[in-house]
């Protein structure tokens, strides 16, 4: 991986030089080695911080959208699941191809620095495995899907048995089992929105959960609420959760989020059929449930 | 002095429960946290007070995530306030650690102090005791030391215990101290323990000087640079035992309905949001320096002590690494040019 931080680093050096970016997107160590964050380098001088190791797991995409409202031209380095998030951007017009310039790394899959700073932490008593992330592990694409050079030789999915399994087995269960699951998953959530934040594919302006007026989902700690609040922002999420993994792996009560946007995924891909949210772009092209035709079929209507 | 052997454990906590609701650090399932002993399950749930701490801070317990503060009914144009809820029901904090004790004093200062007294909270207080647990082996990120926290001694406690091996030293401080005592007067041992050898702290951490610093750095360019990675969820507040922000909300259903108040947190861009629509904190990097300048500046301006008690809980789940210890070096080394 160290070649890959090189490669990564004379690109994004060349670039600077070359007055083609404005601002590099990355990753940087942080002062322990299992910190490792995102990064935006903004000369050429800073482009010796750039890290690619293994625990580059944040995804960067993320960080595009703080530039969304502004004329920087950008240099990105992503994996595959990075990459997928540049594609959902593109799709929701919030950000401009031409202002990127992706540099792509296909992933070797990352180690999680939340759980290495829990093990670090001490505030547990049994220490976390310290091997590849569960993320990671469920990966379906580590190779990046949009680029405009590619570091490093491809890897092949680690994906392993059928993804959807678990959610085959909550789909056997009576609606009031499934019910009294979901109510119990999402009992103790704390709605600190982490899941909201970190996710590329929540980049709307303005969120449900912050209107006011009026106030669609209360703000309550209550299973009705809670209930409320992951519904919503699942639904949201149909046909765009690029199944990066990230809301899971930051949520701080370990809520299994995936298990809901595998869910979602599953039912689009039966639904829709299509390729899955993000995993190739064609210019103007939109996800499901994102357009509306005369057509439609509203049988529910 | 007096002790309480860690065999007699679950029989206190099973005595001070019958007249007092509980609260204890525990592994319940994927949470970490205080959790009344009444729902503890044996076989599942794992007691954590022999674990430097726990994420989800004791404050719960004094201001509840969400609190039910009065229900209302509305007549034609009347509307009446049908019943208040104030609280004033028997609490016990158990085995808090000293940065988690600060954290509630810090909260007396702001619902108690300086004019008005909030009445919930006020209710809550009042039925509320506090058994500290002393740290003779702070953890990688603690530095309470650094943040007017005395971790074996710590200031509000009622009662202290000192993990001794087998036994708890207890150590009673207060009235309060002596009512929950008195309760488990037959499990208590009169004999001498060994205290545990004092470990230094790994974070070292200078505060000296940086609230005053701070005022003139409003606008200092470090801010842009820091606040950077963040992505502005709340983890970091809501983990945090002495953030107290809130918001009072209603619920209604026809003509009947309750107000609540539930936690918020500065890193919400609603939260700062104006009836009109404008705010004044709109951009990530606004909520971000006020949640730091409100915790090493403004606080100890009003209050006289910082609201960080250096627990280092935010340090350990910040999904983007934000580090407060880093943000007090920034500061400190931070050029002002005037
Ligand atoms: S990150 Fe976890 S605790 Fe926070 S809102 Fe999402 S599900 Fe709830
Ligand atoms: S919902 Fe979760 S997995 Fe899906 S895109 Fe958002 S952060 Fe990634
Ligand atoms: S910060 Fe201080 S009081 Fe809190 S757990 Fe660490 S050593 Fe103990
Ligand atoms: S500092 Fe970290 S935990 Fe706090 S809001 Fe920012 S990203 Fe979230
Ligand atoms: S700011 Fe962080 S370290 Fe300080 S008291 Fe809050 S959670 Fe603990």
């Amino acid at each position: 991986m160290k070649e890959i931080t090189n490669k990564v680093q004379a690109i994004a050096a060349k670039l600077f030089e070359e007055g083609k970016i404005d601002v590099f997107l990355a990753w940087e160590k942080g002062e322990l080695n299992f910190k490792t964050k995102s990064y935006v380098a903004r000369n050429a001088l800073d482009v010796k911080n750039i890290v690619f190791d293994e625990y580059s797991i944040y995804n960067v995409s993320n960080s595009l959208l703080k530039f969304r409202d502004s004329h920087e031209r950008i240099g990105i380095a992503v994996k595959g699941c990075d990459s997928r998030g540049i594609v959902r951007l593109l799709e929701d017009l919030q950000i401009k191809r031409d202002r990127l310039y992706i540099v792509g790394i296909p992933c070797p899959g990352m180690k999680d620095p939340l759980a290495a700073a829990r093990n670090h932490g001490g505030f547990s008593k049994k220490q976390e495995e310290d091997g590849l992330a569960k993320k990671c592990l469920d990966c379906i694409q580590p190779n990046p899907v949009i680029y405009d050079e590619l570091v490093g030789p491809e890897q092949s999915p680690r994906q392993q048995g059928d993804r959807f399994a678990r959610v085959k087995e909550i789909e056997q269960m009576s609606a009031d089992e499934r019910y009294k699951f979901w109510e119990d998953t999402f009992s103790t959530c704390i709605r600190c929105y982490a899941c909201r934040q970190v996710c590329v594919a929540c980049d709307c302006r303005t969120c449900i959960f912050d209107e006011m007026k009026p106030q669609w989902v209360g703000r309550e700690n209550s299973s009705t609420d809670n209930m409320m609040y992951h519904l919503v922002k699942h639904s949201h999420m149909a046909g765009r959760c690029i199944e990066c993994g990230e809301c899971e792996r930051v949520c701080p009560v370990n809520i299994p989020l995936m298990l809901l946007n595998r869910k979602l995924i599953k039912d689009v891909g039966t639904l829709f059929g299509g390729p899955e949210a993000g995993m190739q772009y064609v210019e103007g092209s939109k996800p499901p449930l994102s357009v509306y035709r005369e057509n439609d079929p509203d049988s529910f209507l | 002095m007096k002790v309480l052997s860690k065999a007699k454990l679950e029989a206190a906590l099973n005595k001070l429960s019958d007249r007092n609701e509980v609260f204890v650090p525990m592994q319940k399932g994927q949470q970490s946290g205080y959790f009344t002993w009444k729902s503890f399950e044996n076989g599942q749930d794992e007691l954590m007070l022999d674990a430097l701490n726990v994420y989800q801070s004791p404050k719960n317990a004094v201001l509840p995530q969400t609190e039910k503060m009065y229900s209302i009914k509305s007549q034609g144009v009347e509307v009446n306030i049908d019943q208040t809820y104030e609280d004033a029901h028997p609490t016990i904090i158990f085995g808090a650690r000293g940065c988690d004790v600060k954290g509630i004093i810090a909260m007396d200062d702001v619902f108690l102090t300086r004019g008005y007294e909030d009445s919930f909270y006020k209710a809550r207080r009042s039925g509320n005791t506090i058994i500290a647990n002393a740290c003779y082996e702070p953890g990688a990120n603690c530095f309470c030391n650094a943040m007017e926290v005395n971790s074996l001694e710590p200031v509000g406690a009622d009662v202290i215990l000192r993990d001794a091996g087998d036994g708890y030293v207890w150590e009673v401080k207060s009235d309060k101290g002596e009512a929950v005592t008195a309760l488990i007067a037959d499990l208590l041992e009169e004999k001498e323990a060994k205290l545990p050898e004092v470990k230094p702290f790994i974070q070292k951490v200078d505060y000296s000087g940086v609230a005053e610093k701070l005022k003139s750095m409003f606008d200092h360019p470090l801010w842009d640079k820091l606040s950077q990675p963040c992505i502005n969820c709340g983890m970091c507040t809501y983990v945090c035992p002495s953030c107290y922000c809130f918001d009072i909300q209603v619920k209604m259903w026809g003509e009947e309905g309750y107000r609540f108040r539930a936690w918020d947190s500065c890193m919400f861009e609603e939260y700062s949001r104006e009836a009109g629509g404008g705010n004044p904190r709109g951009a990530s990097k606004e909520r971000f320096r006020q949640r730091f300048l409100h915790k090493l500046e403004f606080f100890k301006e009003r209050y006289g002590t910082p609201l960080c008690t250096g627990c280092g809980r935010c340090i350990i789940v910040c999904p983007t690494d934000i580090n407060i210890v880093r943000i007090i070096d920034a500061v400190k080394e931070a050029e002002i040019n005037a």
